[in-house]
């Protein structure tokens, strides 16, 4: 039964690492850069539901779009003025270059907001379970699995079932073909970043209802992003989808581990460490990981 | 022998360099008779601490071109084996720094065989997770002292069985020393066969392997002698500070501060961290310091040199040392 | 024995057989050329020859040991020297140096190693070249610097991949000359994938011929120019039936 309850939560919150996923294989598949700052957008994302709905005494699900809005605007600048010009350079300039965005997003948010951990208190589902049968789930988790749940189906028609969507992915595919197609490749770098932002700013916007905000909070989800993205495959986004679900159980799982094997050393503590450890092998036994296409 | 004769042979050198280079060391030897406060001394430690650090980068990360992000576990691995060889057994620091590197080349050949067949992107993401793993292992393990770190004991000054001093004077003679063998090293490893090779897998590693050379091999022995670079840093910080825990010796940051003083200052090149470090040491610790004192500005100057790493990987990857040697072609 | 033993040799990429069963035999001291029309599986010949690719089935045998599936590395050290159709153009190590990392395959001492690297670009001609870098030099030069690298590695058996190509016509003739002068003084075994039939034929000895991953035709090149399936692959029936 606790096993059963773990697998829902894991699912539930699996949804979500699947979302933050989803921007970063967006970004890689479409030019083979690993955004570090992703975190850092996923970071400020939920800082700007907690402010917007703090100041201006609305719902957190309402300010959502805000989030929404906020990464894409990120993503896109992001694009504009750092990532086009790193796109020229060697692999250690475009390393170091998005390396260096992910610590001046954290340390200007450091500046802002100060170091104070921060998490919604007010909102229409806050602090509300849900009972489901013999589970009890909360409603803010329940209702940011099923949103983020819809983002990914958006992101998923809009690239498979629009004209804009096909020509992401032919660029992405081959970009030297959808430039003789016509595509303006240029753009499509733009929209991959809107997109890796905006979705990330959504998967922000709604886990910043259950989980605490504050400046370094990005690194933990980034990382858990990468073994994401490596286990379902760069480029992948069924890939995320799966990997992202099946790291949230791996992760609500383990601690279980430690009281099974009655071993105090393996612990809930070692939650995510684990994830780390999952991305090394997944990447040096599987490199192409679940859904292999890029790698 | 050979070795030695190529260590200490400058002759390639561009004569400025050369110059350079000498009044920099006779600077370094009067350094401590300047009468600079405490403060001061201790920036000079921290950028030959950091110098020899990027150094240690540099072989795998500048000659090899293979950008790892984790370094920080192998200053953890030579602090921790000093300090925790001198808590349990009292061994003095001669023994435990030479197990520390031995320990720390162990480790970086178990972790470095896998690794290596990782490139890009990955290889760099796959680099931060060890040093995350091992970090977190060692926050949790009460033997080592878990979160809390690990305190040294203090000795009798001056002690130079377990390199204790009151004065910062030794300290800096002695991460001076360490310094020039780093750099003599380096001099004589650009000139090697391996120096060469890993050049040639830089450029165009397929080339290399049509060329006899085993690429991954060579990654991973590169992978090595940084890792002992790094340990030796990091014993000598377990008895400069007396002091060690998993957040001040093994972290992330401190992993991004060492590659980055080196690309900043020119991965690739001689001359390179040592110029990264001394950028960046003193803006770390003077803005630090000058920032820190005014409330509400803790983090502008961390974002002062994020917006540096921004603009030099998207106009000049090469580092100042880039810049200085287009200014020389001219 | 023969010195390179190709046997039944099959690449698959997923869909196109790229090599379909392909034999062949070559003896130490001849040139050899392959020659066949765009995608008839040279490279990946070429490839599966010197570890870039693995094989699916078949055999290389080399100087009577198998090396099939040896990497790249391995090759190069049992004897297999190779160059690249396009070299990867860059600045950070001047030519000298370039040849030097080809000498010290078999040369630990560096002094050594530019000793021999020295040498070998005196042979092929480009002393003058020694402190440039490989982005500064035209393709005619970066070619023969690929070529001198590959020779540092003391081969016995060297592989060109399309190594005229890209060349004007008065290159070509210095090519093929420098291509003889390598075979003469060094004693090197040499099969060259060609498209360049004015190189190809004047040094080959024998001649083999792919099409659509198969081998139809091998032998000397007076004869592979008459020969009906050749002609047919490269030009099409009507030509081929006009002889």
């Amino acid at each position: 039964m606790i096993v059963l309850d773990a697998l829902l939560q894991g699912i539930l919150m699996g949804l979500l690492f699947a979302l933050v996923a989803l921007g970063l294989t967006i970004i890689f598949g479409m030019m083979d850069i690993v955004n570090f700052a992703h975190g850092e957008f996923l970071m400020i994302g939920m800082y700007t539901t907690y402010w917007t709905s703090l100041l201006l005494h609305i719902d957190p699900l309402i300010t959502l779009p805000a989030s929404a809005i906020v990464g894409m605007l990120l993503g896109l600048a992001s694009y504009y003025w750092l990532v086009r010009y790193l796109l020229r350079g060697p692999m250690i300039a475009q390393l170091f270059g998005t390396f260096g965005l992910m610590l001046f997003l954290r340390y200007l948010a450091q500046f802002l907001f100060g170091t104070d951990y921060r998490i919604i208190q007010k909102g229409l589902l806050v602090g509300k379970t849900l009972a489901l049968g013999p589970f009890m789930l909360d409603w803010t988790k329940l209702s940011s699995a099923i949103l983020s749940l819809l983002a990914f189906l958006l992101v998923y028609y809009l690239l498979h079932r629009t004209k804009l969507g096909k020509a992401l992915r032919a660029t992405a595919l081959n970009r030297e073909a959808a430039n003789y197609m016509g595509i303006k490749t240029e753009r499509m770098n733009a929209l991959a970043w809107m997109i890796g932002g905006g979705t990330v700013g959504i998967a922000g916007g709604l886990i910043v209802n259950f989980w605490y905000v504050y400046p370094t909070v990005g690194l933990l989800f980034v990382m858990i992003a990468f073994a994401s993205v490596a286990m379902g495959g760069f480029g992948s986004i069924k890939g995320a989808f799966f990997a992202g679900i099946l790291i949230g159980m791996i992760e609500m799982l383990f601690p279980m581990l430690g009281q099974v094997v009655g071993s105090d050393f393996l612990g809930p503590h070692f939650k995510f460490t684990v994830v780390y450890f999952a991305y090394f092998i997944i990447v040096v036994l599987r490199p192409q990981g679940l859904f292999g296409w890029k790698h | 022998m050979e070795t030695l004769r190529d260590a200490f042979d400058f002759r390639d050198f561009s004569k400025p360099e050369k110059v350079g280079f000498a009044i920099f060391t006779l600077f370094l030897l009067v350094f401590p008779w300047l009468g600079a406060g405490s403060f001061v001394k201790a920036v000079a430690i921290q950028f030959l601490l950091f110098s020899l650090f990027g150094m240690g980068w540099n072989t795998i990360g500048g000659y090899g071109g293979q950008v790892e992000l984790g370094k920080a576990q192998y200053v953890g691995i030579g602090a921790y084996t000093v300090a925790l060889m001198m808590v349990w057994w009292k061994i003095p620091f001669w023994v435990s720094m030479p197990i520390g590197v031995l320990i720390a080349i162990g480790y970086s050949f178990i972790i470095g065989y896998p690794l290596f067949r990782l490139k890009g992107h990955y290889f760099a993401i796959a680099t931060i997770c060890t040093s995350l793993v091992l970090q977190d292992i060692f926050i949790n393990w009460k033997l080592v002292g878990a979160a809390k770190g690990i305190e040294l004991p203090i000795h009798e000054h001056p002690d130079f069985l377990y390199m204790q001093f009151k004065s910062d004077t030794y300290y800096f003679y002695f991460i001076m020393v360490l310094f020039y063998v780093a750099i003599f090293y380096m001099n004589w490893f650009r000139k090697s066969k391996l120096g060469y090779q890993l050049r040639m897998i830089k450029e165009d590693e397929e080339a290399a392997e049509s060329l006899g050379i085993d690429a991954r091999w060579c990654k991973i022995k590169a992978y090595s002698i940084a890792s002992a670079f790094v340990a030796v840093g990091g014993g000598f910080l377990a008895v400069y500070n007396l002091y060690i825990d998993p957040y001040s010796v093994m972290d992330l940051d401190l992993s991004i501060k060492i590659a980055l003083m080196s690309m900043l200052g020119g991965a690739g090149s001689m001359w390179g961290p040592i110029i990264g470090s001394a950028f960046l040491v003193p803006l770390d610790r003077f803005l630090g310091s000058w920032l820190g004192a005014q409330k509400g500005l803790i983090g502008v100057d961390f974002m002062i040199y994020s917006a540096l790493i921004m603009i030099v990987s998207a106009y000049q990857p090469r580092g100042i040392w880039g810049i200085i040697e287009q200014f020389r072609k001219k | 024995m023969a010195f390179l033993e190709v046997t039944d040799l099959v690449k698959d990429f997923g869909g196109v057989v790229a090599n379909n069963h392909v034999s062949f035999q070559i003896d130490q001291g001849e040139i050899i050329g392959l020659i066949g029309p765009n995608g008839a599986g040279k490279t990946t010949l070429f490839n599966c020859i010197v570890g870039y690719h693995k094989p699916d089935s078949g055999k290389v045998i080399f100087k009577g040991k198998e090396i099939t599936g040896f990497k790249p590395f391995m090759t190069n050290r049992e004897g297999i020297g190779r160059t690249f159709q396009i070299m990867k153009v860059t600045a950070g190590m001047t030519v000298l140096e370039n040849v030097m990392v080809g000498a010290f395959c078999r040369a630990d001492d560096r002094n050594l190693a530019k000793v021999e690297a020295a040498a070998i670009l005196g042979f092929m001609g480009l002393d003058s070249l020694k402190t440039h870098h490989l982005n500064e030099l035209p393709i005619a030069a970066q070619k023969k610097i690929g070529l001198a690298r590959a020779i540092a590695t003391q081969p016995e058996l060297l592989m060109l991949d399309e190594v005229a190509s890209g060349l004007n016509p008065k290159e070509t003739e210095e090519m093929v000359d420098l291509l003889k002068k390598i075979h003469k003084e060094k004693k090197i075994t040499l099969f060259l994938i060609e498209h360049v039939m004015e190189v190809v034929m004047p040094i080959s000895q024998r001649v083999i011929v792919l099409d659509g991953g198969e081998k139809i035709a091998e032998g000397l090149p007076k004869d592979i120019v008459k020969n009906e399936r050749v002609i047919k692959a490269y030009l099409g029936e009507k030509y081929a039936k006009g002889i």
